[in-house]
């Protein structure tokens, strides 16, 4: 445990919860696999709704590849906080005061910030949005931001631990 | 087009991660090995690594050794570095952190179980 590391990151750590995931067998590499695991689901989803708004797919119309998509997106994300917040409250003093979740952390934000723009942009037109037909300028960069900002978060998840 | 672009930004994220990945020890210093003998002063079974405190002849050694579950399939119990064994740990000083090594292997009681 790092000493020096803010009172509410320690006593996290300290917390029952902390070192029952600690000293259970199981707990923390089924944390670390489900993680993982919810990684390819929230990714592939991701990377198929982005591709979609890019331009790919061209011959479905934009809605029934990206709602399906979005909805697998959430449940990956959903999968990733729960099994991320084992592993982050395992080591919650080494890993809050490690530059490179912090980054990782400014960059979901930044991810979560781009798709909620992107969905607010693209409003109820989706549903209209015909097949073949590029989508608007707009989108399409957040679509190439999200597939950017997503893949450096996993970059950084992989490489707290070696910093 | 935009596909050349994204396998583009797919490399440039990828790349990196692969040169770092050759780090994972990197904040110990394989230069320097070193034995560390003593009695177990506190033990941590705990994941991601357990941890063991020996009090050497100069001072006190943090000691990082395995994930759990690697430690008991070796071998390595509880009761295998329960406080006031005898160990002997063969590794590398931590660049990072004063008076912490990682155990490449220890030995308690004439039993050498490897950590990596």
């Amino acid at each position: 445990m790092l000493n020096d590391a803010p009172h509410v990151l320690i006593a996290l750590e300290q917390s029952g919860l902390a070192a029952a995931i600690r000293q259970s067998v199981w707990a923390y590499p089924a944390a670390n696999v489900g993680h993982i695991v919810a990684l390819t689901v929230f990714a592939g989803s991701v990377a198929i709704m982005d591709a979609r708004l890019l331009g790919a797919f061209a011959a479905a119309p934009p809605a029934d590849v990206v709602r399906p998509a979005r909805r697998m997106a959430k449940l990956g994300l959903l999968l990733m906080l729960i099994t991320g917040s084992a592993l982050f409250t395992a080591e919650a003093s080494h890993v809050g005061t490690n530059p490179v979740f912090q980054a990782k952390v400014a960059l979901i934000a930044l991810g979560l910030i781009n798709a909620f723009c992107a969905r607010r942009a693209l409003g109820g037109a989706l549903d209209s949005m015909p097949a073949f037909e590029p989508l608007p300028p707009r989108i399409r960069l957040s679509a190439l931001l999200s597939l950017g900002i997503w893949i450096f978060v996993a970059a950084c998840g992989r490489l707290i631990a070696y910093f | 087009m935009l596909f050349r672009l994204q396998l583009g930004l797919l490399l440039m994220a990828i790349l990196p991660a692969a040169v770092f990945a050759h780090h994972g020890w990197g904040s110990y210093d394989a230069a320097k090995p070193l034995t560390v003998t003593g009695p177990i002063e506190t033990t941590k079974y705990e994941n991601p690594h357990a941890t063991i405190t020996v009090k050497a002849a100069d001072k006190t050694w943090t000691v990082t050794l395995a994930p759990v579950s690697r430690m008991q399939s070796r071998g390595a119990t509880p009761e295998f570095v329960a406080v006031g064994k005898t160990v002997t740990a063969y590794g590398y000083p931590s660049t990072v952190e004063k008076d912490e090594m990682r155990a490449e292997r220890i030995t308690v009681d004439g039993k050498t179980v490897e950590m990596r």
